[in-house]
């Protein structure tokens, strides 16, 4: 009952400026479902993605079914039974369910030169019986079904796949299946996990801890790349699997404290009521002069919504947003810059920065009238605005010509905060700034946002760790399934530790 | 027969007891009906609007017959594009590689400049012209990692500029009759261009929806980076299909020229753009995966309906350009997924 499948042992692996897992053992159990718990960045994915072959670890033995071994990728990884349901998901969305199921593997249901549509179909059945979708047509469009259908449908492909391959007891990853679905949809799906482990081995990832503490066999935690616990469910315990997660104490000094300051009286932002349907309702804040609020949630608890709100990017279907007592709407990010709202988004690379154009032109992007004489853009005006910013935020640059493809993470971060502050920004919205930025930069990230809170502008924070929000933030805002649940003060001295917070985050 | 068909569609995907003729009715239908609606009602608001315009004239069997007999060749051609849209690429080299496959293939049958006289021979010959010049297309694309319509649009001119050379310039006239008299021959008054290019149809259609090539095509045009994590040899699939539309080209190449009895290096001129428009009339989504054989049917028949009633009712010709233009745009909003696109370029 109790062999082992699959043994991770002493596995490290290092990506640029960070260690995501240092010297982690891990195995997983004949018949068992086993719980994958950890903070954002706790290393949970690339664990997972290590198992199944899409990260090489750079030390560390995989020993499975007592064969040391050395997996190519996915593609090898599910020959030999271990597979995994991404959260982005991987079926393709203009073919039917069967071909999706099958897809290139089909050699079994070719009579050359035809494809037997009608033994695929007769499979196809079979297989979406095993998962509990025995009434889905399997012709029917991947595109056509919801979001949780897909999923149990990955799960059937490999299945199937591993059974194709002669892989006997295969190990299913799951990457947090539970933020696509509803209440119901979940316990349909933990009730099909149960009956699928009596011939496969089920590793699940999920913030949602209450979740895994009732329905794993087996716990890990993940806490900076190590494993922190492993422990049966019978002495699993949320409260105690939460202090684990996200560590003791906090070291204030860390995050900058002394620097903190404390925020005017003045309503800089106020929003009221605003909602956005199916995403998140009721949603109201005071923003002060010189704040710093944070905002704390889990994917999906609708906090990602309400920044795209204020930022413009999207619109909220009611509520309002006052600034500085004047009531705005935003129908585009346009109308949020000119208001004075600047967002600084997860993704720089992308969505923040045009790295192609060189640092001056990206610290002058929103204030190009300004640099005007006459017709035509002035060169002189334009190299003072960059070469004033570049020192006022200490941007390490060779010139203020350099494209910001070549600059480091943390560079990049501060040519984006360069660009808000140009464009004189009275409140800024940072989404993960620290994300991918070695620790060293991150330091130097928290000492600006500081300076900028003394300066007089307000900030709303979403941060990689529970720690880091309480850290960096004069108060936070806790949102949990679209409402806020708690407005807590993290005043200079008086901090509230991460584990006082997390149960109302999960 | 329609009361079968609609027992069968009210059965839908349910396994009732329901006849196996019925059930085949449906399994047409359902091919039919599957987006095809728009199409099927173009079609129908075209053939109204120039049977009002024309009196009736545009209506006639005489007429019907003309539409079937222009309709061939574009729907060759428009069976060949339509293969590379679907798996979500663009092939531009159209004009060129007919053009060229019609000097070589001119050459080669009995001709005053030479003495060859390869007779039916010919036919193989230029398929493989063809096929290679999709070979080209195919390697480019997916080994040097290009654009398939820069690729091919390069390749085109490549094609015609080797179609001027191969035959100094020179227009070719074909003596071999019996060419000429198959394709303005007809079978039960049916053109016989026509009738080759629905066996065509016939062909692709089967191999798009029951084939592991189709499948895979697919595939690649709804999402090529999962079907390449699925396992699917992408290159290999996209290299086939583009040989199969060059070898399609050689095909209507080969009608060309029997048609004209002569072929020159503009044989393969203004081939393209109607065919082009056939695909988005027809409702093969220029971001692929979507549409098949079926589609390329109804565009080129939409198309081809709307230019002859166009001649019928005597509008000037660049009036019917400007129009046909219009109708491709519009087409290719109605039928791309921008979602899928992200940015526009």
């Amino acid at each position: 009952m109790n062999e082992t499948i699959l043994e991770l042992k002493g596995i490290s692996k290092s990506f640029p400026g960070v260690a995501a897992l240092r010297n982690v053992d891990l195995r997983v159990d004949r018949n068992e479902i086993l719980g994958l718990v950890g903070e954002n960045g706790a290393g949970k994915s690339t664990l997972m993605k290590v198992m199944i072959g899409f990260h090489r670890a750079d030390e560390g033995k995989y020993i499975l079914r007592g064969q040391e071994m050395s997996l190519s990728g996915p593609e090898e990884a599910i020959r030999v039974g271990v597979g995994m349901v991404f959260q982005e998901g991987s079926m393709i969305p203009n073919l039917s369910v069967m071909d999706n199921l099958f897809l290139a593997n089909e050699r079994g249901f070719v009579r050359w030169p035809l494809l037997d549509r009608k033994r695929m179909a007769e499979a196809a059945r079979e297989q979406l019986e095993a998962v509990g979708l025995g009434s889905l047509d399997p012709r029917t469009l991947m595109r056509d079904l919801p979001a949780s259908r897909k999923q149990m449908i990955e799960i059937a492909r490999l299945l199937w796949l591993s059974s194709h391959y002669g892989a006997e007891n295969p190990i299913l990853i799951l990457d947090e299946p539970t933020t696509v679905l509803q209440a119901s949809e979940t316990e349909m799906l933990f009730s099909i996990l149960g009956e699928l482990k009596k011939k496969a081995s089920i590793v699940f990832i999920s913030h949602r801890l209450e979740e895994v503490v009732l329905h794993s066999d087996r716990i890990v935690v993940l806490k900076d790349g190590i494993v922190v616990a492993d422990a049966p469910q019978a002495k699993a315990e949320v409260r105690a699997i939460e202090m684990l997660m996200v560590g003791h104490e906090l070291a204030a000094e860390h995050y900058r404290e002394s620097m903190q300051g404390s925020p005017s009286g003045e309503v800089v932002l106020s929003v009221r009521d605003l909602a956005m349907t199916g995403k998140f309702e009721g949603f109201s804040l005071d923003l002060h002069g010189g704040e710093i609020v944070g905002l704390v949630g889990l994917l999906g608890s609708g906090k990602e919504e309400v920044c795209r709100c204020l930022g413009g990017s999207e619109s909220p279907s009611a509520g309002k947003i006052s600034i500085r007592g004047r009531e705005t709407r935003f129908n585009s990010p346009k109308d949020a810059i000119a208001a004075g709202i600047g967002v600084i988004p997860i993704d720089r690379r992308n969505e923040g920065l045009a790295t192609s154009l060189d640092v001056a032109n990206n610290i002058n992007l929103l204030v190009l009238a300004r640099m005007r004489r006459g017709l035509f853009l002035s060169p002189a005006l334009e190299r003072k605005s960059a070469l004033k910013w570049i020192g006022e935020v200490m941007i390490k640059t060779p010139s203020p010509q350099t494209a910001c493809s070549t600059l480091s993470g943390g560079n990049q971060q501060k040519v984006v905060i360069a660009k808000w502050l140009a464009a004189e920004a009275g409140i800024l919205v940072l989404d993960h700034p620290t994300r991918g930025i070695d620790v060293g930069a991150k330091d130097e990230i928290y000492r600006r946002i500081r300076e900028l809170a003394a300066a007089g502008l307000s900030i709303i924070i979403m941060c990689d760790t529970l720690e880091e929000d309480i850290g960096l933030s004069d108060r936070i805002v806790i949102m949990k399934d679209g409402r806020m649940v708690r407005d807590i003060s993290c005043a200079k001295g008086a901090k509230p530790t991460p584990v006082d917070v997390i149960s109302y985050v999960v | 027969m329609s009361e079968t068909t609609g027992s069968g569609g009210a059965a839908g995907g349910t396994l009732g007891a329901v006849s196996p003729g019925a059930r085949a009715a449906a399994k047409i239908s359902s091919f039919v009906s599957k987006g095809m609606n728009g199409q099927i009602i173009a079609l129908a608001i075209v053939l109204a609007i120039f049977a009002v315009g024309t009196n009736g004239l545009s209506l006639s069997i005489r007429n019907l017959q003309t539409i079937l007999s222009l309709a061939g060749i574009p729907l060759v051609i428009c069976l060949g594009i339509h293969q590379v849209v679907i798996i979500g690429a663009m092939d531009l080299s159209t004009e060129g590689v007919i053009s060229l496959c019609a000097v070589l293939a001119g050459f080669l049958i009995k001709n005053p400049f030479n003495t060859n006289n390869m007779g039916l021979w010919v036919i193989p010959v230029a398929l493989a012209i063809g096929g290679l010049a999709g070979l080209a297309n195919g390697l480019i694309n997916t080994k040097i990692r290009m654009p398939s319509f820069i690729a091919s649009l390069g390749l085109g001119w490549v094609a015609q500029g080797f179609s001027v050379i191969a035959g100094k310039g020179n227009a070719v006239k074909m003596l071999d009759i019996r060419f000429q008299n198959f394709t303005n021959g007809e079978l039960f008054g049916i053109p016989n261009t026509i009738l080759i290019a629905l066996a065509l149809f016939a062909i692709l259609f089967v191999v798009q929806h029951f084939t592991k090539l189709g499948t895979h095509m697919y595939a690649i045009g709804g999402d090529e980076a999962l079907a390449r994590q699925a396992g699917i040899k992408v290159d290999r699939v996209k290299i086939i299909v583009f040989v199969i539309t060059g070898c399609i080209y050689a095909l209507a190449a080969i009608l060309l020229v029997a048609r004209l009895a002569s072929s020159n290096p503009r044989t393969g001129w203004n081939q393209m753009f109607p065919a082009m428009t056939a695909v988005a009339v027809g409702g093969v989504s220029l971001s692929g995966g979507v549409g098949g054989a079926l589609n390329a049917v109804f565009g080129t028949l939409i198309v081809t309906a709307l230019n002859n009633g166009m001649v019928l009712m005597k509008i000037s010709p660049y009036i019917q350009n400007a129009v046909n233009g219009i109708v491709l745009i519009v087409a290719v909003a109605l039928t791309i997924d921008r979602k899928k696109i992200g940015i526009i370029k």
